[in-house]
């Protein structure tokens, strides 16, 4: 009997960096954010405010062994262990699973700040799109926030939907994008972005004859329509960026920029690592805050 | 006597056993438009329904959609499955949604052989001349028939006796919340709510009391030092772990517009000995207590700012029960008078079951993080 091959549409590419301009670091200041999302975490070190080295990896089922497996994969090559980390902040869901946190901050804020630098001073609004939720934040030029509303109570919406539709049509959830645009005609929307729903509705399109490409199409409009509506209840300002996994995924992206009339700036980083950065970045702030209150 | 029944939120049974051994009845009520003092003037114990700690309302379900409002739903389920075991049930129009836990407690009622008194009275939404003088109406047949049943008439003296001694704990509950405009104020905001909810089952002379011993003591409390002052405002919220969650996180609840805070205890009653009926409708519908009524609307978002600025507050939750008729969608017209004061607001949909606990604590905690820049 042939074997069947099993194939894990919905497992995005996991990734470590090391700042190829940084091969020897002698600073003052090593600071890490660990972010322990419901579905990714991700470890950022910098380097004097300078990200150093991070990851990107997918979340177990063990949330501290995530964390500290994150960590040790940003720092591989870089010389560093965790006693050169002078102070670490967890933020995501798992915030409070980082064995090795001083101190945890939510990932609304961390992610403001993150975003502050990934995308610039310049930005206003943001659209955190992550694995099992959703946030519209708006922050001061600072990256500090200044009003935020979340999705409520389910995925919908949210990167794991994406995965769980990857999955039905057996498609890779790193190809969904460029594949929701391989259509004639804008399809109508699935009628709900709830993932159940969504998916036996998807279920039926298929059945009905519909290519993946259109049934693709379909449940990325449904994905934009919903943030946007969230997005619109707390305010569009420019400028406006995506943070998160799903702003990796153009066809979502593309469908948020077209309903909510606005372009979304191009980051400069890694989408997906913008609350563990704000996370460092605050861990940053407060270590040099407390040495300016000790040399005085 | 220990006033320590003040924070148990259980719903308590031993007011109404004490009340009723004595052969006096003891009556339910949900809204508060509904005057107790007419109930004690008849006798009648009366016992603020609410349904803290129900966490399946599955029986009253059946009844009534899941799509309706948890908290009416949890009630009419505490009814059914006897938590609340009273003589029967005197109801306000006070909104929809509540409105039909009698209509259906009359049926449930009705098959299953309970003999029960039940009342219902229309509380206008509009305040007027003409609307107090239909309300004063309804007032005094519900009066009548709380008479007739329980054989003693309501008189006017009978309701400034029970006046003398509600307006006595709308007093000490004025001295409660001066407690909150501390700098760093003795009592929770979930400890206040607690303390409220134990009014809504207790006699109204035990309740003084034990009110009076805790103020006494309160004063020597260790003050709350919090990350922020926060003002909760929104649907009826019976629950103090709700509270509990959000100051778990460094928020410090220091001021309330809510069914169950000071503002349905309001200030002291001032009756006209000449039209002691008419005087206690116009107080009852004077009172601005929630967005039910369709006039005012623009004094509540007024008294809601002036209450920041009283309080110290830095930021506002509004907390809106899915399905909620008065405050589903206060946010549009509040939101501009909160920002004109820089006072932000964080919105959280909730349910009568507090499923969603971990959803308030994030939203409750990145709340504080922005407010303490």
């Amino acid at each position: 009997m042939a074997e069947i091959e099993k194939v894990e549409y919905w497992r995005w590419t996991e990734s470590n960096w090391k700042n190829p301009d940084i091969p020897d670091w002698h600073g003052s200041l090593i600071t890490a954010g660990v972010d322990i999302g419901s579905t990714s975490t991700q470890a950022v070190i910098l380097a004097d405010g300078i990200p150093y080295a991070y990851s990107n990896m997918r979340t177990g089922s063990n949330s501290p062994d995530s964390a500290i497996g994150a960590i040790n994969w940003a720092m591989k090559d870089t010389g560093l262990t965790l006693e050169d980390i002078t102070y670490t902040i967890g933020t995501g869901h798992g915030r409070v699973n980082v064995p090795v946190s001083n101190k945890t901050v939510t990932e609304i804020t961390c992610h403001a700040r993150g975003a502050n630098f990934i995308y610039g001073p310049s930005i206003r609004t943001i659209l955190d799109m992550g694995g099992q939720d959703c946030k519209a934040i708006h922050c001061d030029e600072n990256g500090a926030v200044t009003s935020f509303m979340m999705n409520d109570k389910c995925a919908a919406g949210t990167g794991r939907g994406m995965e769980v539709i990857a999955n039905l049509l057996a498609v890779r959830v790193e190809d969904i994008g460029d594949m929701s645009f391989q259509i004639d005609e804008e399809p109508a929307p699935v009628s709900s972005t709830c993932v159940i729903f969504a998916k036996s509705e998807a279920t039926k399109l298929m059945r009905a004859g519909w290519s993946k490409e259109k049934v693709l199409a379909a449940y990325c409009h449904a994905m934009a329509l919903r943030v946007a509506r969230l997005l619109e209840r707390n305010g569009m300002e420019p400028d406006f960026a995506i943070t998160g996994g799903i702003a990796k995924n153009k066809g979502v992206v593309k469908r948020i920029e077209r309903i909510m009339g606005v372009e979304a700036l191009q980051p400069k980083w890694d989408t997906q690592i913008a609350g563990a950065v704000g996370a460092a970045l605050i861990a940053k702030d407060l270590v040099e805050k407390k040495r300016a209150k000790a040399a005085q | 006597m220990s006033y320590q029944k003040l924070f148990d939120t259980k719903i308590s049974s031993d007011s109404v056993k004490a009340w009723k051994a004595s052969g006096k009845k003891a009556m339910g009520y949900v809204c508060c438009h509904v005057p107790e003092e007419i109930l004690y003037a008849a006798d009648v114990l009366p016992v603020r329904l609410r349904a803290t700690d129900c966490v399946d309302s599955s029986d009253a379900e059946a009844w009534m959609s899941s799509f309706s409002c948890s908290y009416a739903r949890s009630i009419l389920q505490y009814l059914m499955n006897g938590t609340y075991e009273l003589d029967g049930l005197v109801q306000s129009q006070g909104c929809m949604m509540q409105a039909r836990i009698i209509d259906n407690w009359e049926h449930i009622a009705k098959v299953n052989n309970k003999e029960q008194f039940t009342h219902f009275i229309g509380a206008p939404r509009m305040n007027s001349d003409i609307t107090v003088k239909f309300y004063k109406e309804e007032l005094q047949e519900m009066a009548d028939a709380l008479g007739k049943f329980t054989g003693k008439a309501v008189t006017d003296e009978a309701i400034k006796a029970a006046v003398a001694k509600t307006n006595e704990t709308r007093k000490l509950i004025a001295e409660l919340y001066a407690l909150r405009k501390e700098k760093n104020p003795v009592v929770t905001g979930a400890e206040v709510l607690s303390i409220c909810l134990a009014q809504c089952d207790t006699t109204v002379d035990e309740y003084n009391a034990m009110l009076k011993e805790f103020l006494a003591e309160a004063k020597t409390r260790k003050p709350i030092e919090g990350r922020a002052r926060l003002m909760l405002i929104g649907s009826a919220l019976d629950n103090p772990e709700f509270i509990k969650v959000i100051e778990e996180k460094g928020g410090v609840v220091v001021a309330d517009y809510n069914c169950f805070g000071e503002r349905t205890f309001g200030a002291p009653i001032e009756l006209d000995d000449n039209d002691v009926m008419g005087s206690l409708a116009k107080y009852y519908l004077d009172r601005n207590t929630c967005p039910r009524e369709l006039d005012n609307r623009p004094a509540i978002h007024k008294e809601i700012v002036e209450l920041c600025k009283e309080y110290g507050v830095q930021g506002v939750v509004y907390q809106k029960m899915q399905n909620c008729e008065c405050w589903g969608g206060e946010t549009y017209y509040l939101e501009p008078d909160l920002k004109a004061i820089g006072v932000p607001m964080l919105q959280v949909e909730r349910e009568e079951q507090m499923a969603n606990a971990g959803q308030l604590a994030i939203r409750a905690e990145a709340f504080i993080e922005m407010l303490e820049k």
